[in-house]
């Protein structure tokens, strides 16, 4: 029994205390403090964040934290986005479902990312959650409509149903209709992943209809535009709305119709769908522009003059995703219409052309560069870049907080002096002091990444794809980049000797993906089993990496760090470098 | 440990049954033509043709679909173990650019409604074809042909005709006259006719058969 000190607090009051302590960091600071503290903090913590749901058994979770109402986990590398994991690779959520459900009747709120959802696993949890209220599917995959009526029929008080870029399974159209008339507390749907016959038309508008509190609703593609008025005039009160497809030929009552349903709606500031946009109905947003915050046009294969019309229109937007078709012309007047822009994201129309398709070069982003201020987070897809340009907008964005930019051919030199970028994305490290997250592309040598492990010191997540000549680069960005928290390679040459020399470090990070790289399979099974608590696992499709010498290379190999050990629901084209745990997998495989 | 691993593609590549005539793995990783054309039945290549295009052009096929068709089905009915994920990728880097999946999926529900924006596509690998658009007033669909399968104005205007005849409205009778014309690098419209035909094979982006006025 701990001694209580004099003059300690009773436990209600730091326990109300920490009640306003909100972020993960803090709590876990908190935590540390001492055995009491940790001891009070443990049994009041609402929410757990799970970064990789490989990191923890839900075993553990529970055990020292048994009143969570909140948890979010997530699964598949980042990679998996671009079919880099294989099916079957892992990520089930289930486990921690039937785990939770025993020990969290109170739970409130799933949040998941790139995992492997069952219609089971939905099922399982509109059973057992009296009070659930929040289910967030990002980048889902594993279930269908079947699961969505389970949760539509079960979780009466149900606040949010997100399932974006989720993959679902058509069973049939009418889950929907599975939602009780009693429910009236959604405040947030989004189904604008979901196919063409996957949602009863009616079923949405009354549903809409008896939930004043909706806030934001996003519809898919099968919602034609003729019955956007119709949802809108049931749910003025909307800040977030994503439309279904944006075209039909134009119809002066549709278009009428639309402008009024639009115009109603005063608290309108987000706008997303516009899939199949003919251009005449855009016109219809007008009354809406002023006020928008942030607007995503990346599915609508609208020109630049139209993009521009439309955007000119906006001064208030803060967050703009689009397809390249925006050209250089539009960025510039992008620039000089937003000067709250803070985030930009610019998605290439024909990524797998050959010729560029469109004028968006390295002069757009610049442009919007000087013109936008606020500008932290920038996604742009490109087929040209110089040093010059980055170096420019290095020194006119120094508070990028997130940089991704992906020039379409891997090894673009800088075009004008064809030298390697290395210059220009040591600018961005340089002048960004606060960058959190990284991604490089173009021409690229060991330099850039010395660049990056001197500059990059608050740099959590880099991508690297076809860059460096030697183990060097690697070295630099595991020795340099202090706060590193994942790092994803591709067809890089970096191998063991990196790897090996910074083997402690990858113990301070949440995960390492190395693909079409030289590191061997010795290498690796060196790491899994000389560092603890490090999972290493090699992936291979073709054949056992323990049929070949162990000089060869992987293929692919994710490291992560783990309190739970290896797992045990490994397929069959996955290894594991932990040897014990290696034995005792292969005699429990068959029980999988 | 000597082996690099480089830049050639992953083999998985390999696993997927992939025709390895068609498919040549490139040193830089870098993108092939996707619009190659692949070799597949008669049946095959027509069954999406709307009414208009009824089986034709025998003279002239040559494996190019026409602008209606979705490229995207063709890969996948020529490398039947690929999935509809990886479709697109038969000739590119897997995985690459960065493009999440369901996007790809949007892109290639776009292109088939054709929204592609090629006017003239050069295919090397099958010996120098160049891929035209050719329209027609008055008829909805956008045809392609391989200039380079004639050798003057006069079997490329004949064979336009054979294409076209099957294509007109019966509105519009055999009186009617057209002219051919064509679209330039700088983007002018001209008359078919007044450049030697070597240049204008080398000029043309995209023709158009307009009807004649008076």
């Amino acid at each position: 029994m701990q001694k209580k000190m004099a003059y300690s607090f009773p436990d209600e009051v730091l326990e109300h205390v920490f009640s306003f302590i909100q972020s993960d960091k803090d709590r876990n600071a908190v935590s540390a403090v001492c055995k009491s503290w940790y001891e009070i903090e443990r049994w009041c913590r609402r929410k757990v964040f799970i970064g990789n749901c490989y990191a923890v058994s839900p075993t553990m979770v529970i055990k020292r934290f048994p009143e969570v109402r909140s948890i979010e986990l997530k699964g598949k590398p980042h990679f998996a986005d671009f079919n880099l994991v294989p099916d079957g690779w892992g990520g089930y959520v289930l486990p921690w479902i039937v785990e939770m459900a025993g020990a969290y009747p109170w739970l409130e709120e799933i949040r998941l990312k790139r995992m492997v959802v069952t219609d089971e696993s939905l099922e399982l949890i509109a059973k057992s959650f009296k009070n659930f209220k929040v289910l967030v599917l990002f980048s889902c995959e594993g279930f269908s409509t079947d699961g969505l009526a389970a949760i539509a029929a079960g979780c009466k008080n149900l606040r949010e149903l997100d399932l974006r870029e989720s993959e679902v399974d058509d069973m049939s159209g009418h889950w929907l209709t599975h939602f009780p008339e009693t429910c009236t507390s959604l405040v947030s749907l989004n189904i604008s992943c979901l196919g063409s016959d996957e949602v009863s038309f009616s079923a949405l508008e009354r549903l809409v209809g008896r939930c004043p509190n909706l806030r934001s609703l996003r519809l898919n593609r099968a919602v034609t535009i003729d019955k956007i008025a119709n949802i809108l005039r049931h749910a003025p009160q909307l800040v977030d709305f994503g439309t279904g497809n944006y075209a039909t030929e134009l119809r002066p009552d549709v278009l009428a119709n639309l402008t009024g349903a639009f115009s109603s709606c005063k608290k309108l500031k987000s706008l997303s769908g516009f899939w199949d946009v003919v251009p005449a109905y855009l016109p219809a947003l007008y009354s809406v522009c002023s006020r928008l915050t942030s607007l995503n046009l990346s599915y609508a294969t609208i020109q630049s003059p139209e993009i521009i019309k439309l955007v000119s229109r906006c001064p208030s937007l803060q967050r703009l995703l689009v397809l390249d078709y925006i050209e250089d012309s539009g960025l510039e007047a992008l620039a000089s219409s937003c000067k709250d822009l803070q985030e930009l994201r610019v998605f290439p129309s024909d990524p797998f052309g050959v010729e560029p398709n469109v004028s968006l070069t390295e002069q757009g982003l610049v442009a919007v560069s000087l013109g936008c201020p606020k500008l932290q987070s920038v996604l742009y897809f490109c087929r040209r870049m110089t040093n010059a340009a980055l170096v420019t907008i290095a020194q006119n964005c120094p508070n990028f907080t997130r940089f991704r930019l992906c020039i379409i051919e891997p090894k673009t030199a800088d075009y004008l002096t064809l030298e390697p970028l290395d210059i220009g994305f040591g600018a961005i490290v340089e002048h960004c002091k606060d960058l959190r997250r990284l991604s490089l592309s173009g021409l690229l040598t060991d330099r850039v990444f010395e660049y990056i492990g001197t500059y990059a010191k608050k740099l959590e997540m880099l991508s690297v794809a076809f860059a460096g000549n030697s183990d060097l680069g690697l070295h630099h960005v595991l020795s340099g980049c202090e706060s590193l928290r994942k790092l994803e390679i591709r067809d890089c040459p970096f191998g063991d000797k990196a790897l090996l020399a910074n083997a402690a470090k990858l113990e301070t990070m949440r995960s390492l993906w190395m693909s079409s790289c030289t590191v061997s399979f010795g290498a690796c099974k060196l790491l899994g089993q000389t560092v603890p608590r490090l999972n290493v696992e090699v992936i291979d499709e073709i054949e056992p990496p323990g049929s070949r010498p162990e000089s060869f290379p992987v293929d692919k190999l994710y490291i992560y760090r783990s309190v739970s050990g290896p797992r045990f629901d490994m397929p069959p084209f996955v290894w594991t470098m932990d040897e014990e745990r290696k034995i005792l997998h292969s005699e429990f495989r068959h029980l999988l | 440990m000597e082996l690099r691993l480089g830049l050639a593609l992953p083999t998985p590549n390999i696993i997927k049954g992939f025709d390895l005539d068609n498919h040549k793995p490139k040193e830089t990783g870098g993108l092939g033509a996707w619009n190659k054309p692949s070799k597949r039945s008669f049946e095959q290549a027509f069954g999406n043709f709307k009414e208009e295009c009824k089986a034709k052009t025998l003279l002239l096929w040559s494996g190019q679909p026409n602008e209606e068709e979705d490229h995207k089905d063709q890969t996948k009915t020529t490398f039947s173990t690929i999935d509809e994920n990886d479709a697109e990728e038969v000739d590119q880097v897997m995985g690459w650019p960065p493009i999440k999946t369901w996007r790809k999926k949007i892109f290639r529900q776009q292109h088939r409604v054709g929204r592609t924006e090629y006017n003239r596509v050069a295919d090397e690998e099958n010996g120098g074809s160049v891929y035209v658009k050719v329209k027609m007033e008055g008829v909805a669909i956008t045809r392609k042909i391989d200039i380079r399968l004639y050798h003057s104005y006069q079997t490329l205007t004949n064979s336009l005709i054979t294409i076209f005849t099957k294509d007109r409205k019966c509105a519009d009778d055999d009186h009617t006259r057209y002219t051919l014309t064509y679209q330039d690098k700088e983007g002018d419209w001209l008359i078919a006719g007044d450049i030697p035909w070597q240049s204008f094979i080398k000029n043309v982006q995209r023709l158009e058969i307009v009807k004649k006025w008076g």
